[in-house]
């Protein structure tokens, strides 16, 4: 490869995912800094170093996977989805157990968590299936059986763990997909009908008390104010003590007494509205936002339909854990164990969220390259 | 591939929809944000104040207490307590030990501290051992790198200047009891909590109020756990949040005069006893003593199990201030008063004389006089000075007993002295009323002979004797005795100052006063008076002595040596007396429990502690008094050597 061709590669490369993502993960580092540094705890005092440690390998990734052409996801989906079933059926058996869940397989030193990648590999066979059946018509129940078959498999596998929160989210990216991908209105409501009934049965009879309690937290958090409804609680007051302005960086009181416990993982938004005030989350909010517009945008602007509903997958990772943690830690939703993509504190989510970038990246590059 | 892009390009409208979708989801984060931050905004900050923040209490400097002549009896000074702070505790298996090696304790016993305050926030102090030496503070000090959560925290006793003299006075304060708690609450209407020091006894207690002062508090944030993060000193960040600085409490200085403190509890040494002075002019009290006494320091350094047994176990009840919260029937000093009441009430003439034997027969009893063999012919004058028992006898016959009731409580006695010093009890001087009241029976004549020589029923604190001397000295005013002179700040400022109280006139002719003081004079100052060898040199005292019988007797038992007894039925030996005679200052109660007799028991405290003042105060009538006493003492001795002489000539030349 001579100089002119990596000048025209540079040249064709969208670096708006990578840039926005950067941008976001430095608002992410230092809100963690902020949070953690004055912890007592030496180990949590020094995560921001991990994280980025763990950001740099995720963009080292991301950046790698930007090189794939397009038509190897297809071509590998079908594999990639069986082996991953094959590890989430294996993590139920040999997984590490902490926290009450098994979730994590051990690969030596590392512990790999099946369900994130499974996230990923549900897309592409979704994304194939999608592509075969008559891409240019609508779909209505009947077509919506075997697609639901295949994000069904995982999604009990993960239930089973348990994680209810991983479970249901790739029952989201199903139906985003699957909406996407023209599902019949008329459908649509009979799905929201059956969903909101089965949802009803299995509050009754499928979910463990810790997972009922949460739902009657989110509906009532005072009812328990020092125990189940504790965070809640406290995130809500962490929020709304930010007021316009917030307090700013490194002022956070809730954060750094200690008021959250998991102010470096699932509470991240907390504090940094806490220190920024409503201007700052304003801000951030934004940027989530132009980077689902991106998706979005370029979802119609590939040329393979395969693409674009990856491209749709893709942004529905994203999209839902950004709504689903920002809506838990202000008391919109029950709480769910969702990390705040880029924020977060965590190796493995920000892996997949930099596999995310690369596959988007790929696609965008790819279309200016036949 | 052109058919392909065409689909793609035939999900636009699914794609807007799907990005209108997302939108919509993050304008209701929007607005839960404007919710939450906006309109919820002020009153959540609040919350996130309340969370973080502690109030402190921050303790006030207790006031001190000063001697009329400035000099300082209590102050304070700082003690050392070794303390761990758990929070910062980290290293505990090689601390503990260190520290209790350290302490010489036992490890466990360090355990069991930290786990009685287990419960309490972890920023908090425990204290594992009070008062430790100077030298257990350098060693913790030097080894503090070693051992994190082990602190020397600096603590204000309260130092007492003459310890043990006048420990009941002064008072002493200690932490507030469980059982206090509420009582106290209630009394002072201020918020006690546990661990508060207030005081228990004397002026401490008394003058509480005002040597307290006011706690400050002081706010400080703290973590989830209750771990202190920082003191907050600003209060920008915390709109509505003071600090309050400690008052610190106002100072009190006394009546009582340090020399004669300390010269009376000298005088005091080895005895079971008080004495009383007071300024005869003001009714301030100048010295009050009570022995055995107590160290008052001991108790706000954390008082040792030994020291409070050895307090508790004595049966001599170190604790009690014997001058206020004891009463002793008055004996023979009681007589002035029914010489006062004979006289008021023409009953006699002062120079009239009357017969007295050795006995007084009234009905089928005899009384009997101290002196076996009788006075002979003796009038008022006489009666004091030579405490003649059978006097009294024959006229008490004559009156009511409230009458002399009536008189006695002119001068004080009988009821409380209004002092400002705890538990005072009001003696008592009986009546006719009170006896039916309290034994249902008729008054009896008998009964009359023996209270007019200070025995039956009456009971006087030695400081109600030493007023009613003090009033009988300066004509007739019986004052409020005083403690306090005044009330002052840090920065001088009088705060209250404490004038002489008139609590009565007596209304007594002066003449009747006259005469029970000629009386009174002799006692000490001519020969054959009861405390004629212990009248001192310069200070011209007068008193009477007296020596009460703590049990009843047999005539036999009565004229048995009073130190052969067992010590419990030995008689008290009391002495009170004003000076100088002829223009009296001071007035001096002296009890002496079980002393045997009032004037070799109890004149001679009353001598020091009236020849320390006339040296202090009255320098130049005391080098008068000195000179005379002395030209007067040589010219006895002279007059003796002449005797003797006289007596060997005759000898020899009969020889």
């Amino acid at each position: 490869m001579n100089f002119d061709n990596i000048k025209e590669l540079l040249k064709r490369y969208d670096f708006s995912f990578f840039g926005l993502s950067l941008v976001i993960f430095i608002f992410g580092i230092i809100n963690l800094y902020s949070a953690t540094h004055t912890s007592a705890n030496m180990h949590h005092a020094n995560l921001y170093k991990v994280q980025i440690g763990w950001y740099l390998i995720s963009l080292f990734v991301g950046f790698a996977i930007s090189f794939v052409q397009p038509k190897n996801y297809f071509r590998f989906a079908w594999f990639v989805y069986a082996f991953n079933v094959f590890l989430l059926v294996l993590v139920l058996f040999l997984g590490h157990e902490g926290m009450g869940a098994r979730r994590w397989l051990l690969l030596g030193p590392f512990r790999v968590q099946p369900s994130e990648l499974m996230k990923l590999s549900v897309i592409f066979v979704l994304a194939r299936w999608f592509r075969k059946r008559s891409p240019d018509q609508e779909l209505g129940l009947k077509q919506l059986v075997f697609p639901f078959i295949i994000a069904f498999i995982p999604t009990i596998l993960i239930v089973l763990e348990p994680d209810l929160g991983t479970g249901l989210l790739i029952l989201l990216i199903f139906f985003t997909m699957a909406f996407f991908r023209k599902l019949k209105w008329k459908s649509l409501g009979i799905l929201a009908i059956v969903g909101i009934i089965s949802g009803g049965l299995m509050y009754q009879f499928g979910l463990k008390n810790y997972q009922k309690r949460r739902i009657l937290t989110f509906i009532n958090p005072t009812a328990d104010a020092k125990g189940s409804g504790y965070n809640a609680i406290q995130s809500k007051i962490a929020i709304g003590s930010g007021k316009f302005l917030g307090k700013g960086l490194m002022k956070s009181s809730q954060a750094s007494l200690n008021y959250l416990p998991e102010n470096h993982t699932d509470f991240v938004f907390s504090i940094f509205n806490e220190e920024h005030g409503f201007f700052g989350s304003i801000l951030l909010i934004g940027l989530y936002l132009f980077l689902f517009y991106r998706f979005v945008w370029l979802s119609v602007n590939v040329s393979r339909i395969f693409d674009s509903i990856v491209i749709i997958g893709v942004m529905s990772i994203f999209f839902w854990h950004t709504f689903i943690n920002m809506g838990m830690v202000m008391g919109l939703l029950p709480v769910v164990g969702l990390p705040l993509p880029l924020m977060s504190y965590g190796g493995s989510s920000l892996l997949t969220f930099g596999i995310c970038c690369g596959i988007a990246t790929s696609i965008s590059n790819s279309r200016n390259m036949f | 591939m052109f058919a392909e892009e065409e689909v793609v390009k035939s999900h636009k409208g699914r794609s807007d929809i799907l990005f209108t979708l997302i939108a919509g989801c993050f304008s209701l984060i929007f607005f839960r944000l404007w919710y939450l931050q906006i309109y919820q905004g002020d009153m959540l900050y609040q919350y996130s104040i309340k969370n973080r923040l502690r109030k402190e209490t921050v303790r006030a400097p207790r006031g001190m207490i000063f001697s009329r002549n400035n000099q300082l009896m209590v102050h304070n000074i700082p003690r050392f307590d070794a303390i761990i702070i758990p929070q910062y505790l980290t290293n505990r298996k090689q601390t503990i030990p260190k520290l209790a090696n350290i302490l010489s304790m036992k490890e466990s016993d360090v355990k069991k501290i930290l786990k009685k305050y287990r419960g309490q926030a972890r920023y908090r102090p425990v204290r594992i051992k009070k008062n430790i030496s100077k030298k257990e503070v350098a060693i913790i000090e030097t080894e503090n790198e070693k051992m994190p959560g082990v602190q020397v925290e600096t603590f204000i006793s309260r130092e007492y200047a003459d310890k043990e003299v006048g420990g009941h006075v002064l008072g002493y304060i200690s932490e507030i009891s469980q059982t206090q708690l509420p009582k106290y609450r209630k009394r002072d209407h201020v918020d006690y909590k546990l661990g508060d020091f207030i005081g228990q006894d004397g002026i401490e207690e008394k003058f509480d109020k005002n040597l307290r002062g006011e706690d400050g508090y002081q706010f400080m944030e703290v973590d989830a756990r209750g771990r202190m993060k920082r003191i907050i000193s600003s209060n920008n960040l915390f709109a509505g949040i003071e600090n309050k600085v400690a008052k610190p409490g106002n100072n009190v200085r006394l009546t009582i005069d340090r020399d004669l403190q300390l010269t009376a509890f000298k005088a005091l040494e080895g005895k079971v006893g008080s004495a009383v002075a007071v300024d005869v002019q003001t009714g301030e009290v100048l010295a009050m003593v009570s022995r055995p006494s107590f160290d008052p320091a001991q108790f706000s350094k954390g008082l040792t199990a030994e020291y409070w047994s050895s307090l508790v176990n004595n049966e001599f009840n170190p604790l009690r201030n014997r001058a206020v919260q004891d009463h002793y029937p008055p004996g023979s000093t009681f007589k002035v008063f029914t010489a006062i009441t004979v006289l008021e009430e023409g009953l006699i003439k002062p120079d009239e004389e009357l017969s007295c034997g050795p006995t007084f027969r009234l009905g089928r009893r005899t009384y009997h006089d101290w002196k076996k063999s009788g006075h002979g012919k003796t009038d008022v004058y006489k009666s004091i000075k030579r405490s003649v028992d059978v006097y009294y006898y024959k006229l008490a016959t004559q009156f009511d007993i409230d009458t002399l009731a009536s008189y006695a409580r002119k001068f004080g006695l009988g009821s409380k002295t209004q002092i400002t010093l705890p538990r005072e009890i009001p003696g008592l001087i009986p009546t006719k009323e009170w006896k039916k009241k309290r034994f249902g029976e008729e008054w009896q004549l008998g009964e009359n002979l023996t209270s007019a020589i200070g025995q039956s029923f009456l009971l006087t604190t030695p400081l109600q004797l030493a007023m009613s001397y003090a009033t009988i000295a300066n004509g007739g005013t019986l004052y409020r005795p005083q403690v306090v002179k005044e009330i002052f700040t840090n920065s001088g400022e009088v705060v209250e100052s404490m004038e002489p109280e008139i609590v009565s006139k007596a209304e007594v002719s002066e003449a009747t006063l006259k005469a029970v003081k000629i009386g009174m004079n002799q006692v000490v100052n001519e020969e054959k008076g009861t405390a004629w060898w212990y009248r001192g040199r310069g200070i011209r005292m007068a008193g009477k002595t007296g020596t009460a019988q703590v049990i009843s007797m047999s005539s036999k038992e009565l004229f048995s040596k009073c130190e052969e007894k067992p010590y419990k039925s030995r008689h008290h030996g009391l002495f009170a007396a004003f000076a100088p005679y002829e223009n009296p200052r001071i007035a001096v109660a002296v009890v002496v429990e079980h002393g045997c007799h009032g004037s070799s028991a109890a004149a001679p405290v009353a001598r020091d502690i009236i020849t320390t003042y006339m040296k202090k105060y009255e320098k130049e009538a005391h080098a008068r008094y000195e000179k005379e006493d002395n030209e007067k003492a040589r010219a006895y001795w002279r007059k003796l050597q002449e005797k003797r002489r006289k007596a060997k000539e005759k000898k020899e030349q009969e020889g």
